[in-house]
């Protein structure tokens, strides 16, 4: 897999977005009409994060339903003052997402560099066609190489050490300064 | 993670390298600690960046699914889920599960699913149905024997018969089949039509 190639991030007006604070205190409360209208605004994005890791639109619907229905039984950890609420259920469903793929066959797919199965649409690295590749010429090549495995690849901590055989803990150090230093790169149009 | 705070695991935790064990201990690390519950909203919020700028580029046609944009498919979850409440609460629970009933609150249990409210000149009638179609329940208002068909590409099945209990009638199919409507028909006549979505 080729490390990103470099090109310039563009915010369009859309990309500026303020956060509705009324509907992430009725969504912290439970409120059934805070559920409704966070799917409705956060749903295709859910399904699509979703999507890109389970690579079937089925899997894809029920997990972004199936995270939802968790949250409104047991509960949830979210509160306005963890911050943006769909970055909160965007995170919940790529984990689900994650935890599915890699408890199944497609885990194989997903991590030995295979072609997708053939009811996939995802054709290429997205990194290689998207605005984010600007982000991650900020990393170091081995931060690049290694949120890719993390976050594209769906691969954790733990697979990526034995991967790359380095010490778990070198890993862990990685993704996290990685991570901080795309948010600075993103810049704040992208994290609202 | 070390004993007092999440630390690195925050960003780890963001962008989906912890397994499902180490998740829920952050969970209930930032249940409690505000510094490490706002160190996480800032990792999710940096993944979503990442969500937002690699979906700026053309989506795949599968990601533009239409219903997620129709209003009818943005509530249909919890649609199904207030009419399996007001069913199981308001209709079955009151009484014994019987052999009609019964497979009906089994495949419920186990299953996705979905609901379409029949139209036309007949009684208030609703089917629900399973995401996969491996099966149908077909509930209608009143003890009239309606008959019901399923329509699908190949042809049209008969389905059988409502039978009626306390004044409400009801069919369970348990019938893997795709059908683009279900039909109650009285005798010759269709009365009412549901769209399978």
């Amino acid at each position: 897999m080729a490390l990103p190639h470099v090109s310039r991030i563009v915010h369009s007006p859309k990309d500026f977005r303020v956060r509705d604070e009324a509907l992430e205190a009725a969504f912290a409360r439970r409120d059934a009409t805070a559920y409704e209208r966070a799917y409705q605004q956060f749903g295709a994005r859910m399904y699509t994060s979703a999507l890109r890791v389970l690579r079937d639109k089925e899997l894809a619907h029920d997990c972004v339903h199936d995270v939802l229905l968790h949250l409104w039984r047991k509960g949830t950890s979210y509160s306005p003052a963890r911050g943006n609420l769909e970055a909160f259920l965007v995170v919940c469903v790529r984990n689900a997402a994650l935890t599915r793929a890699r408890d199944d066959a497609r885990r194989r797919a997903l991590l030995a560099e295979q072609p997708p199965p053939a009811t996939s649409t995802l054709d290429a690295d997205p990194f290689e066609h998207a605005h984010v590749t600007e982000a991650l010429s900020k990393l170091s090549e081995t931060q690049a190489k290694t949120i890719q495995l993390a976050y594209y690849r769906g691969m954790t901590h733990t697979e990526i050490a034995a991967a790359l055989s380095e010490p778990v803990g070198t890993i862990k150090s990685r993704i996290s300064n990685a991570l901080r230093t795309l948010r600075d790169a993103l810049g704040k149009e992208s994290l609202r | 993670m070390n004993d007092s705070h999440i630390g690195e695991n925050a960003e780890l935790y963001a962008v989906g390298s912890l397994d499902e064990l180490e998740r829920q201990r952050v969970e209930a690390h930032v249940a409690n600690c505000a510094d490490c519950l706002r160190r996480l909203g800032q990792a999710e919020e940096t993944v979503l960046g990442l969500e937002r700028e690699t979906q700026a580029a053309p989506l795949p046609a599968d990601a533009r699914a239409p219903q997620f944009i129709a209003p009818r498919r943005a509530v249909w979850w919890l649609g199904a889920l207030a009419a399996a409440a007001a069913l199981i609460i308001g209709y079955l629970l009151p009484h014994p599960p019987t052999a009609s009933n019964g497979p009906a609150q089994v495949a419920m249990l186990h299953s996705h699913f979905n609901h379409a409210q029949f139209t036309g000149a007949g009684p208030l009638a609703k089917v629900i149905y399973a995401r996969d179609r491996s099966w149908y329940y077909v509930i209608v208002e009143g003890s009239h024997a309606y008959s019901v068909e399923g329509v699908g590409t190949s042809g049209t099945i008969d389905l059988g018969s409502v039978t009626t209990r306390d004044g409400t009638s009801e069919l369970f199919v348990p019938h893997a089949r795709r059908f683009e409507r279900i039909e109650l028909r009285d005798g010759p006549n269709v009365v009412e039509t549901a769209q399978i979505r």
